[in-house]
């Protein structure tokens, strides 16, 4: 069993910097080697102990993997690390002009069961959301490395908000594709 | 699932004496068995020159079960004596199976083991014996083709199977006396199939559309590593589908009012060679006369074909949307197409149009599943140097908790790597409550009425405390195999409890998938459920506490006028909640919070005076400053 230090944080444990901007490859190749030498399948005929470390090690990489694969619990973790908790991160205020998109975005969504081509006007919104996401990403960036936390913060709430949004459409689509 | 074990070190074949090893598609209508040879994979044929074996075995004979061409043949014959399909039955329990069993009017028994077993002429079969018989079949095809002793093979199984329903398909083999190296889920063995191995990066989406169930899955491989990264799918969707739009379409055409059983069956097998034709050429006349008197033909074009099937083809694409999605991605390297259906030009081009692709055909779709099976097959006996592949492997539905108001808290969504940990930290609900029922559900339905109930365990000695004040940390594991554990522990105390369950024991990879689309379909039912479960609980919780309230000071600080009043909204409130109806449950939940205004004014003052006994005004001050 190689002995690893999981006291550290996610991007020591893969050797990457700690920022927002990762190399998507890079991270995948060490995730993967990780689990090659920590795979429980690696172990199958070592001893129940060591058997259940292996379950652990490789339960932490997958979790640490999972947490900076995703932009959004990539940033929140960031934040994280910053030192600010959850609590702090939802308190942002917004700006008016966002929840208002927000609100029209959400419209859009939901008057798609009366149209006669929802999919393509679903998959433009899908776009635009999407768009908008990588437009908050860029806007959490910029803050974070000037050391910004609340604006950092702030664009990570904006972020939560068009994740959901995708979800919603998400649900959408399912219930087209019974129609 | 313990699909990855290696091959014992050490057992390397001498040079140039090769080991002969098979792969064994176990299929739900078709079976397979391919070998390498000379460094080629190829499938094995039997005597007649069949390569596929139906997945059908006939217990009425007395000379002993009959397997295949010859067994299906016997089926409307002896409809209780031939096991069609046993793939559906194998490692699943009695109750599970009863549904199944039903539709397909097998007679079943109670086994020891509570698994399920048929009644047959030749007394009880269990689905594992059935598979056995096929899989005795197979092995023999192979010795008399390859000329001497298999020294194991590598059975393919779905990508969703649980452990049961593995364990099961290693008990057939064992039982047929056939030594199994390996189970492989399908996908990976298709992708292996295409020398999407070893050397091979990338991430390549197999597309499995088959004659009853259409299944995608998204892998990525990494210097022998196979990563799942998503599956989803649709258990109602395949090539039957296909041929029973043509049928309708017949049915319109030509103004045919009904069929009689018998006709209907000729009809759909009709309807599938026209299907099948229709793949070389540009049109096909349907004799339907042959079958409905006086009916006379259909010449169905295939712009037509594919205007019938488009809509059908359309929703495999909405599946590969959501599962690269989950995946997390744009796209992918390469497309595997498994499943005779994909033969249709149509299911080609769409899916080369969706992924920007040209889907990977070269290999028989038939048969590139026991062909990438016997590649693997062919390693792990040594024959070949390449190492060892390694499976990350998913969990397909999501894990959760019941919350209060019978909603599902999601802890570990579907498609998460395995192993996995998660914690999540919940609270008390009730005043002085000192235990909590844990209530662990599998799916991705809202109400804990719609999913699956997996284990149930309470945590008790929890000291009693305000209601929210408890902190209690739940943490779901899942392990390599898919076993879930799942600990309760209440944190300032440190009262824990725990229990292990299989997270799909007893589900067939057709119930998860049908429970997934049901999670889809129902999304709006799930709103409009969700919103009475919540107002009925805030209904609950206000009559809770309203009644507790009264209970202690409704004597000293209401008038019996004032007393009856309250309980009267507060009957109409309970009986709305025994309803359905939100907008009531809303109205009267309202009024009573609004009725009970001043008797709540009232407890606050007494409350107040009672705490401020015997305190000085300064020492408020204090206290409040502090």
């Amino acid at each position: 069993m190689p002995t690893r230090n999981f006291s550290q944080n996610y991007f020591q444990l893969f050797d990457i910097p700690a920022q927002f901007e990762i190399d998507a490859t890079l991270l995948g190749q060490r995730y993967r080697q990780l689990q090659q030498e920590l795979h429980p399948d690696r172990f199958a005929a070592a001893a129940a102990h060591e058997q259940r470390l292996a379950v652990q090690y490789s339960a932490f990489v997958n979790e640490a993997y999972a947490t900076l694969r995703a932009p959004l619990k990539r940033a929140l973790y960031l934040l994280e690390l910053g030192g600010m908790t959850q609590e702090e991160i939802a308190r942002q205020q917004l700006d008016g002009g966002f929840l208002i998109e927000q609100m029209e975005l959400r419209e859009k969504l939901e008057s798609l069961h009366d149209l006669v081509d929802p999919d393509t006007v679903l998959e433009h919104l899908v776009a635009e959301i999407s768009g908008d996401i990588k437009v908050h990403q860029a806007e959490f960036e910029t803050a974070y490395q000037a050391s910004e936390l609340p604006a950092a913060a702030s664009a990570c709430v904006k972020m939560q908000y068009l994740e959901k949004l995708l979800q919603e459409a998400e649900q959408i689509e399912s219930e087209l594709m019974e129609r | 699932m313990a699909l990855m074990q290696i091959a014992e070190p050490g057992q390397s074949p001498l040079p140039h004496q090769a080991k002969l090893a098979v792969g064994i598609d176990l299929g739900t209508t078709n079976s397979l068995v391919a070998t390498v040879r000379g460094g080629r994979a190829d499938v094995l044929a039997d005597a007649q020159g069949a390569v596929m074996l139906p997945s059908v075995v006939n217990y009425s004979a007395e000379e002993g079960p009959v397997v295949g061409a010859a067994a299906l043949a016997m089926a409307s014959a002896h409809p209780e004596d031939t096991l069609v399909s046993v793939k559906r039955f194998m490692g699943r329990g009695r109750a599970d199976a009863q549904n199944d069993a039903q539709r397909s009017r097998y007679r079943l028994a109670d086994s020891e083991s509570g698994m399920v077993s048929f009644v047959t002429s030749a007394g009880e079969v269990s689905p594992v014996q059935a598979s056995a018989e096929i899989i005795s079949v197979l092995g023999e095809r192979a010795r008399e083709s390859l000329g001497g002793e298999i020294e194991g093979a590598v059975i393919t199984v779905p990508a969703y199977f649980d452990e049961a329903q593995r364990q099961a398909t290693k008990d057939a083999a064992t039982l047929a006396g056939m030594p199994v190296l390996r189970l492989l889920n399908e996908p990976t063995a298709a992708a292996v199939a295409y020398g999407l191995d070893a050397g091979e990066e990338g991430v390549i989406a197999v597309y499995d559309l088959g004659g009853g169930t259409f299944d995608i899955s998204i892998l990525r491989l990494h210097r022998g590593v196979f990563e799942v990264l998503a599956t989803g799918g649709d258990t109602a969707l395949g090539g039957d589908d296909f041929d029973a739009a043509i049928v309708s379409w017949v049915l319109q055409e030509l103004d045919i009012p009904s069929l009689e059983p018998g006709q209907h069956r000729a009809l759909h097998s009709l309807a599938r060679s026209a299907k099948e034709q229709l793949s070389d050429r540009s049109s096909v006349t349907l004799a339907v006369e042959d079958i409905v008197p006086g009916a006379g033909q259909a010449t169905l074009s295939r712009e037509l074909f594919e205007e019938l099937v488009h809509p059908l083809v359309k929703r495999t694409l909405r599946a590969c949307r959501r599962c690269l999605r989950d995946a997390q991605l744009e796209g992918v390297g390469d497309v595997v197409m498994v499943g005779g259906s994909t033969r249709v030009p149509l299911v080609r081009e769409a899916v080369a149009e969706f992924f920007r692709r040209q889907p990977l055909t070269d290999i028989d779709p038939d048969e590139v599943v026991a062909i990438g099976a016997a590649i693997q097959a062919d390693i792990l006996v040594g024959n070949r140097p390449e190492g060892d592949l390694l499976l990350l492997d998913v969990i397909p539905l999501s894990l959760g908790l019941e919350t209060m108001g019978g909603l599902v808290e999601k802890i570990v969504p579907r498609n998460t790597t395995i192993p996995v940990a998660r914690a999540q930290e919940f609270t008390t609900f009730k005043d002085g409550q000192t235990a909590l029922a844990v209530h662990i559900v599998q799916g991705e339905r809202e109400l804990v009425a719609d999913s699956r109930s997996l284990a149930r365990f309470e945590l008790r000695g929890i000291p009693p405390m305000v209601a929210g004040a408890a902190r209690i940390r739940v943490v779901f594991e899942v392990d390599a195999d898919g076993l879930l554990h799942v600990a309760a522990r209440e944190e300032t105390t440190g009262a824990q409890s725990s229990v292990t369950v299989k997270p799909s024991f007893g589900l067939s990879d057709e119930q998860i998938t049908d429970m997934l689309q049901a999670s889809f379909s129902h999304a709006e039912d799930d709103k409009q459920a969700r919103q009475v479960a919540e107002r009925r609980l805030d209904a609950r919780q206000l009559l809770e506490g309203l009644e507790s309230a009264l209970g202690e000071d409704a004597a000293e600080l209401l008038s019996e006028a004032e007393c009856e009043a309250l309980h009267e909204k507060m009957r109409e409130l309970y009986a709305a909640t025994e309803g359905e109806d939100v907008e009531l449950m809303r109205r009267l939940t309202d009024a009573l919070g609004r009725a009970s205004e001043a008797f709540a004014a009232r407890r606050m003052d007494k409350s107040i005076k009672q705490a401020l006994a015997g305190v000085s005004l300064q020492e408020l001050d204090e206290e409040i400053n502090e």
